[in-house]
């Protein structure tokens, strides 16, 4: 053996300390301290027991052994989680009461103790991820998750529900990003707030629910990041989380999408789409957050709701540009419009009722848009970062415009959760797809009845019924029509027709569950 | 062709009384069992017959395919066989039967003994979107919901013993049934608990 340092085969023992120091560098060398008091020449000292061996001799005690590896790997495995202290002598009584204090040895015992690791965790309602946990211990997430609900099963626990807010302000807190972790401390305490604001509408809009959560917390993160001109890459934090990050990406749009629906309160609501929500994102979340204060009225007043705050925001965005002295606070009563659900919104500031039409607002708010971006051009000319999407965008006004007191910036329960309006609300996005894919087979069904009604009867049909089928199918081919013009009616349509002419129920085919209608209907010749 | 004309036009409605929701959940796949009742000897059926594979390295059974029922037999040197992929009781026993058909016909002296439908998955559509966090939060003693594992909820029912799986799109799954009745009971006694966390449409 040589020294660390020189390479050296001049290693001496320390008679006093017992370690190994090299006689040509003098360094002290690295190595455990128990081997050498062990193995010394008095024998074994101290009350440390050697496993493996018994007292002086070889002689292998098997369980002993496999208790103090099992305890080394345990503390291993928690000082990689980052969990030593108390969590970690839970984790070992934990493991100690499943295995009647034999503990283990085989590949199964690391996945016990990241199962263990996961529900002392979660019991203290500070989870770790089961992605995370996979990744240290390099195993496969459904092995742990089988692991986990044998340990609840076992102890008969019961395991608080996974906290998305904790998640991310553990993400946001213990990041090594340097972007987050060399922020400044307000910045960063704003940037939680709005995060867990936003965390809190995902939630409410659906775009958590059975979805696993880091993903989402990593989009609303980004955003987060990007609103207050913090520079961070999806992919640098969708590592750091080991989360995946094609699934990071969709969610963010996901989310994007969902606050452009949230921006159509605005009075320049329809000119929001997602590649400008981030200039917007401002106006939206002081949208939304006062919303959120705003205590929910028993009954929906119909049109008039929520005419009151908008006019807030309205006001509260003009005072804005008085005090950057953009020069629009003439145009307060051009602020006023129909929104697109119908609603009256007006501005309650001004007297003035006058309509205006889209494109006056659009050449306002284009108006309004460049000049604040001149003047953050002039502000942040120095700066350059390296998204395109967040360049120049720094937010000097963000005390003004985000105040932080909303119930929805701090870790709220479910059902206050679900009962605050924040001037949205919105269907999951696997309902709406189902929604549609209903719509797209009735249609299809519609066509095929018409099909064969034509055929039935070819006296009727003259008409007028081609037209009809026509346009059914344009209406709902379109998209692909344009890459297939011949194709108009595909394996879909004949299989429908099948159906219909066994006389299956329509709204069984509507359901969409072809082999099963198939099997039942047509290939059923054996059945009496 | 004129009752045909008839069939396109209307469909019998519901019968509500037995599906008070107005949901029927539609059966997807039929799991049975039964005792062909002699020993097979495997290799001999998979080298004569057509529809057959059997790799003893991977699975100790043949596995068999007929096309109507469109189903697929597990049959075991045992003489147990599994019929897997019915989408009714009767088509899962017609297929049985032809499997074991199929087998005396290799020149086995094969019976049709115990025949028994082991599970029965049926599936269906709420059409309205689910807040599981709701649902697992108030009825915790039943459901499991992991969303970092599985995007459902999982509702084990006690009585009748069905496992459901619940998503927030609306869709439903229930299995675990042995009879027909016990898909539709389950169903019956979740709707209303999901209409309570059903996301009101606006």
């Amino acid at each position: 053996m040589g020294c660390t340092s020189c390479g050296a085969n001049s290693l001496n023992r320390d008679d006093t300390t017992g370690e190994l120091v090299c006689t040509s560098c003098g360094v002290v060398q690295k190595f455990d301290n128990y081997d050498a008091q062990i193995f010394g020449r008095d024998g074994p000292t101290g009350t440390y027991i050697h496993v493996g061996s018994s007292g002086i001799g070889s002689f292998l005690n098997y369980k002993d052994k496999k208790i103090y590896e099992s305890g080394k790997l345990i503390d291993d495995i928690a000082s990689r989680l980052d969990l030593t202290g108390q969590p970690s002598v839970e984790i070992r009584n934990m493991i100690d009461k499943i295995t009647n204090g034999e503990f283990g040895l085989g590949d199964w015992f690391p996945i016990l103790i990241g199962a263990c690791a996961y529900v002392v965790r979660r019991k203290a309602n500070m989870p770790l991820t089961l992605t995370e946990i996979g990744y240290v211990l390099n195993c496969d997430v459904f092995e742990l998750g089988r692991m986990i609900t044998r340990v609840v099963q076992f102890l008969n626990l019961k395991l608080p529900e996974v906290d998305i807010v904790i998640m991310f302000e553990r993400v946001i807190r213990s990041s090594n990003l340097p972007q987050l972790s060399e922020l400044e401390s307000d910045k960063l305490g704003r940037m939680r707030k709005q995060g867990v604001f936003l965390l809190n509408c995902a939630v409410k809009w659906f775009l958590s629910t059975g979805r696993r959560p880091m993903p989402v917390v990593v989009a609303v993160l980004v955003f987060v990041a990007e609103v207050n001109g913090v520079s961070v890459r999806i992919e640098d934090v969708a590592e750091e989380t080991h989360c995946v990050v094609s699934t990071c990406r969709k969610r963010y749009s996901e989310f994007l999408e969902a606050l452009v629906k949230a921006a159509q309160a605005l009075p320049w609501g329809k000119d929001v789409n997602v590649k400008n929500i981030l200039k917007n994102a401002m106006y939206v979340m002081s949208y939304m957050e006062m919303k959120s204060m705003e205590k929910r009225k028993e009954v929906r007043e119909g049109i008039n709701c929520g005419e009151v705050d908008l006019g807030d925001v309205v006001s509260k965005c003009l005072k804005k540009d008085v005090e950057h002295e953009i020069g629009v606070e003439s145009d307060t009563r051009y602020f006023e419009m129909d929104d697109r659900s119908g609603s009256a919104m007006r501005v309650a500031s001004e007297g003035d009722k006058i309509q205006l039409s889209h494109e006056c607002l659009k050449m306002i708010y284009t108006k309004f848009s460049n000049e604040v971006d001149g003047e953050m051009l002039l502000g942040e000319s120095g700066e350059v970062l390296g998204r395109k999407r967040s360049e120049r965008f720094e937010f000097q006004t963000c005390r003004e415009w985000w105040n932080g007191k909303s119930e929805f910036s701090k870790k709220i329960v479910l059902k206050k959760l679900l009962e605050k309006d924040v001037g949205l609300d919105i269907m999951p996005p696997s309902f709406v797809k189902g929604c549609m894919d209903n719509e797209r087979r009735r249609a299809k069904l519609n066509s095929a009845k018409l099909r064969i009604g034509k055929i039935m009867h070819p006296s009727r049909a003259d008409a007028g019924d081609n037209d009809v089928v026509c346009l059914s199918e344009c209406e709902h081919t379109r998209k692909r029509r344009k890459r297939k013009r011949v194709v108009e009616i595909d394996w879909e349509d004949f299989i429908i027709e099948t159906l219909l002419l066994h006389q299956v129920k329509e709204e069984e085919i509507e359901k969409g569950h072809y082999n099963n209608l198939l099997d039942l209907y047509v290939f059923n010749s054996g059945i009496m | 062709m004129a009752e045909q004309g008839g069939g396109l036009e209307g469909s019998q409605p519901v019968d509500l009384s037995k599906h008070p929701s107005g949901i029927v959940p539609t059966l997807q796949n039929i799991v049975s069992t039964v005792n062909l009742d002699c020993k097979l000897d495997l290799k001999q059926i998979a080298l004569q017959a057509r529809n057959a594979e059997y790799n003893p390295k991977r699975f100790a059974a043949v596995i068999m395919r007929i096309r109507e029922p469109k189903t697929t037999a597990l049959i075991f040197a045992s003489g147990k066989m599994v019929c897997t992929g019915a989408k009714s009781e009767q088509q899962s026993k017609l297929a049985a039967r032809k499997y074991a058909r199929i087998i005396q016909k290799l020149g086995f002296p094969a019976k049709f003994k115990d025949f028994k439908i082991q599970n029965i998955v049926g599936s269906c559509d709420v059409k309205f979107p689910i807040r599981l966090e709701g649902l697992a939060y108030s009825h915790g003693a039943f459901s499991s919901y992991e969303p970092e594992l599985f995007p459902g909820l999982i509702y084990r029912m006690k009585q009748p013993k069905i496992v459901l799986l619940i998503f927030v799109s609306g869709k439903i799954v229930i299995t675990g049934a042995k009879v027909r009745d016990e898909t539709y009971t389950a169903f019956e006694n979740i709707y209303p608990v999901l209409t309570e966390f059903r996301k009101v449409q606006q």
